[in-house]
C-alpha cells in the first residue's frame, strides 16, 4: 500500500529538476487536482521502484511512559508495489524468533497474508477484516505492513504544507474499495524536492488513529529512503519506531524464496 | 553463499499445585523443567540442517533414566532427547524434508482431526505438547496449489498418561488395584498421507488423505490376582491401524473467519469404530483481541461389537462447545481463555492464563485450569486435576 505502507516502502526518490518542471507544466494545462496529485504519487512511486529490497529492523515499542520493548526482524521484498511478495521474519527477542510473516501483494485488491508460527509449527491466514489489529504488540496492524499500487486510490491534492521544515505536497487518499481498509483516508505528505514520504497520518471516520513520521532520509543506492519511521498509534498513547540496517536494494532473490512452504523453518 | 547458522532455545520452569488429591496420586505439587536447543544451518542455498535436543527434569517420577532417546517412543518423558533432526532440500518449488521433522495439518484450533502425523505428549492432558515424527515429508507449492506427501517408516505414538498417576483417572472405590503397564505394541509398519491444499482468493480448503496407525492407543484390560489383595489390573496398549479421509478451509467473511475440518477415520481393526470427527470454528481479531468459538463433533459411522476401551482424548472433545480468547495488554503482557464444554454438560475444562515478558529474554507465566463433571466424561473424570501452575522461562 503506497500511502500506508512505511515498512514496505522505505524508498523514497530523489526528484531531479526536469521532473518537478514536466509536473509544473502538468499542472499548469488545466489539469485537476486529483490528476494532479495521482501524478505525484505515481511519480513517487516509480523513483521507488526496485527489483527487491532487504534490511534489518529494529522496532522500538514506546508506551505512554517510555520504552517497553525492542524487536528485531529481518526483511526481504522481492518486486515492487502491486506486484511484490515480502517475508518478514523476527529475530529478536528469543521468543519470536523464527516468527515470519508472507506477505503477497496485488495490484487489484489487498494482500494475502499469512503467519508461521514455529512453537505450533503452523502457518494460518491472515485475513482481511482481522488487519487492523497490532502486529505482534507493535503500532503497526497487518494492514500497514501491505504494500498496494498506486491505482487502489482515489487521491486529491489539498494544498501545500510542511513536514520537518520541508515543503510538502498534502495529499489526500481514498481507499476506492473501502472495505479492503480499515481506514477511510490517509492525508500523505510528500516532500517537493525529492518526492520522499515525509508523513502519513491515517483516518477512521474522522478521526486521526495513526500518524506515521518518515525521518533520517538517505539517498540509497538511487533511492530515498527512510532510513527510520515511527508510528503513533494516537489513540493508545503508544508508538513503534522502526529503525533499518544493512539495507540493500536489488540483491539478488528467488521466487521460491517467498511461499507458504519457505517461510517455514 | 555464506553458511548461515542460527539458533533458538529455552529454559522453561513450572510448578504446578494440584488442590485436591486423586485417588490413586497423592502428590500436589510437581515441578518440571525443560531446556530446549534448536540449531539451524543452511550450508548451501539448497539445504537446511536443523537440529534440536531436549532436557527434561521433573519431580514426580514423569522423565525417564539418562539416556539419548530418539524415536520417543518412551512411556516417560526422555531425560534428554533429540528433538528434531533433519535436513531440508529444496529445489524450484519443491521442498523435501528428511528426519525427525513436526508435520502439522489442519487449520482449525483447540481439536485438529486432519493433523495425522502429530502426536503428542498427554502427561498432563491439558497441558500437552507435540512430539516430532521420522520419515520424509515432499511439498510441491505453485502458484496457489500445494501438493504436500509424507511417508513415517517409524510409528511414533502418543505419549498417554501415566498409570500410577492423576491423570489416569481411576474412581476412588477401584484406586486401590494397581494399573499395571502390560507393554505397548507399536505397529512395525509404515505411514502415508497426502494432501493438496488450494489457497483462493477468498477461500483456503485441503483435501488429505492418511494411511497408518491411530497415534493415541486402544487399550486392554485384564485382572490378574490369586487373592483380593493381590489383585492387579494389567493395561495393554495397541494402536489400529487406520485410514482416514479429511478436509479442511477457511473462508473469510465481512465479521469472521469461518474454519472448518472432518475426518472420516476407517479401520481394519475389528475392535476400533469408525466414525467421522469435525470442528466449525468462528474466528475473529477486532481490537487487541483474537477470539476463537467453535463446536466439535462426532458421528459414528460403524459401531464395531467388540470395541476396547482407549486414551483417545480427541473424540473425548467431541461434542463440545469450544472457545477460545487473548487479549494483548501491550507488547509484553497478554491474557488468555479457554474452555470446552460438553453439550451434555456433564464435562468442563476451563483455563486462565496471565503471561509477561520482561526485558529480552524473560516471560512469567501464571495458569489456572478448572475441570469439572462426571467421573464418565472425558474431561469430568479429571475433576480432581484442576491446578494453578506458574512457570518462568528463559529464551536464548
Amino acid at each position: 500500500m503506497l500511502t500506508r505502507t512505511p515498512i514496505v516502502v522505505a524508498g523514497r526518490p530523489y526528484v531531479p529538476l526536469i521532473l518537478m518542471v514536466t509536473l509544473g507544466a502538468v499542472a499548469a494545462t488545466g489539469l485537476s487536482a486529483a490528476d494532479n496529485a495521482r501524478q505525484i504519487v505515481e511519480e513517487a512511486q516509480r523513483r521507488t521502484d526496485a527489483k527487491s529490497q532487504r534490511y534489518e529492523g529494529l522496532l522500538q515499542v514506546f508506551d505512554a511512559k517510555g520504552k517497553i520493548s525492542d524487536k528485531r526482524w529481518t526483511f526481504e521484498r522481492l518486486g515492487s508495489y502491486g506486484k511484490s511478495k515480502a517475508v518478514l521474519r523476527f529475530t529478536a527477542p528469543a521468543e519470536v524468533k523464527g516468527v515470519a510473516l508472507l506477505v503477497i501483494n496485488h495490484p487489484d485488491r489487498a494482500s494475502d497474508q499469512w503467519m508461521w508460527t514455529p512453537a505450533i509449527e503452523r502457518d494460518r491466514r491472515i485475513a482481511l477484516q482481522d488487519r487492523s489489529t497490532r502486529f505482534f504488540g507493535t503500532d503497526f496492524s497487518f494492514e500497514d505492513l501491505e504494500e498496494r499500487d498506486v491505482n487502489q486510490y482515489d487521491y486529491a491534492l489539498i494544498g501545500d504544507d510542511t513536514a520537518d521544515g520541508a515543503a510538502c505536497w498534502k495529499i489526500e487518499s481514498t481507499p476506492k474499495e473501502s472495505k479492503s481498509s480499515q481506514y477511510t483516508r490517509s492525508i500523505v505528505w510528500i516532500r517537493k524536492d525529492n518526492y520522499a514520504f515525509a508523513r502519513v497520518e491515517n483516518f477512521v471516520k474522522t478521526q486521526v488513529v495513526r500518524r506515521l513520521s518518515y525521518n533520517d532520509i538517505q539517498d540509497v543506492q538511487g533511492i530515498w529512503t527512510a532510513r527510520q519511521m515511527e508510528m503513533a498509534d494516537l489513540r493508545r498513547g503508544s508508538r513503534t519506531r522502526l529503525t533499518l540496517d544493512k539495507l540493500q536494494y536489488n540483491a539478488a532473490m528467488k521466487d521460491e524464496d517467498f511461499t507458504l512452504q519457505a517461510i517455514r523453518r | 553463499m555464506a553458511q548461515t547458522v542460527s539458533q533458538r532455545g529455552f529454559v522453561d520452569g513450572v510448578g504446578f499445585f494440584f488442590p485436591q488429591e486423586a485417588p490413586i496420586d497423592a502428590t500436589q505439587l510437581v515441578g518440571d523443567l525443560l531446556a530446549r536447543e534448536e540449531v539451524f544451518v543452511k550450508p548451501a542455498p539448497w539445504l537446511q540442517l536443523a537440529g534440536g535436543l531436549e532436557f527434561r527434569a521433573n519431580s514426580h517420577n514423569q522423565v525417564d533414566d539418562w539416556q539419548l532417546d530418539f524415536l520417543s517412543r518412551g512411556i516417560l518423558r526422555p531425560r534428554l532427547t533429540i528433538s528434531r533432526l533433519s535436513a531440508t532440500l529444496t529445489r524450484g518449488r519443491l521442498r523435501v524434508d528428511l528426519g525427525k521433522q513436526f508435520i502439522r495439518w489442519g487449520k482449525t484450533d483447540i481439536l485438529t482431526p486432519t493433523d495425522r502425523f502429530a502426536p503428542r505428549d498427554f502427561l498432563n492432558v491439558v497441558d500437552n505438547y507435540f512430539l516430532a515424527v521420522t520419515g520424509v515429508r515432499a511439498s510441491l507449492e505453485t502458484g496457489r496449489e500445494t501438493l504436500d506427501a509424507a511417508w513415517v517408516p517409524w510409528f511414533t505414538p502418543s505419549r498417554v498418561p501415566l498409570l500410577d498417576q492423576r491423570w489416569t483417572a481411576v474412581p476412588p472405590q477401584a484406586a486401590s488395584v494397581p494399573l499395571v503397564d502390560a507393554g505397548h505394541t507399536i505397529p512395525g509398519g509404515s505411514q502415508v498421507g497426502a494432501r493438496w491444499s488450494h489457497a483462493g482468493e477468498g477461500f483456503e480448503f485441503s483435501v488429505s488423505f492418511f494411511d497408518g496407525f491411530n497415534h493415541l492407543p486402544n487399550t486392554a484390560t485384564q485382572i490378574m490376582g490369586p487373592t483380593p489383595e493381590s489383585l492387579q489390573v494389567l493395561v495393554s496398549f495397541s494402536y489400529p491401524a487406520i485410514k482416514a479421509y479429511g478436509v479442511d478451509g477457511a473462508v473469510p467473511t465481512r465479521w469472521f473467519t469461518i474454519k472448518g475440518e472432518a475426518e472420516y477415520f476407517t479401520s481394519s481393526s475389528p475392535d476400533t469404530n469408525e466414525y467421522v470427527l469435525y470442528v466449525l470454528q468462528l474466528e475473529r481479531q477486532t481490537g487487541e483481541w483474537q477470539i476463537v468459538v467453535g463446536y466439535t463433533g462426532e458421528v459414528v459411522t460403524a459401531r464395531r461389537a467388540l470395541v476396547v476401551t482407549g486414551f483417545a482424548p480427541d473424540q473425548g472433545l467431541a461434542r463440545s462447545f469450544v472457545g477460545r480468547a487473548s487479549y494483548t495488554i501491550d507488547s509484553n503482557r497478554s491474557v488468555s481463555f479457554e474452555s470446552a464444554v460438553h453439550q451434555n454438560g456433564r464435562g468442563v475444562y476451563a483455563k486462565a492464563e496471565y503471561s509477561q515478558a520482561r526485558g529480552q529474554h524473560w516471560r512469567a507465566t501464571a495458569t489456572g485450569v478448572f475441570l469439572g463433571g462426571d467421573q464418565n466424561d472425558f474431561l469430568g473424570q479429571y475433576h480432581r486435576n484442576s491446578y494453578l501452575a506458574l512457570g518462568l522461562r528463559y529464551s536464548f
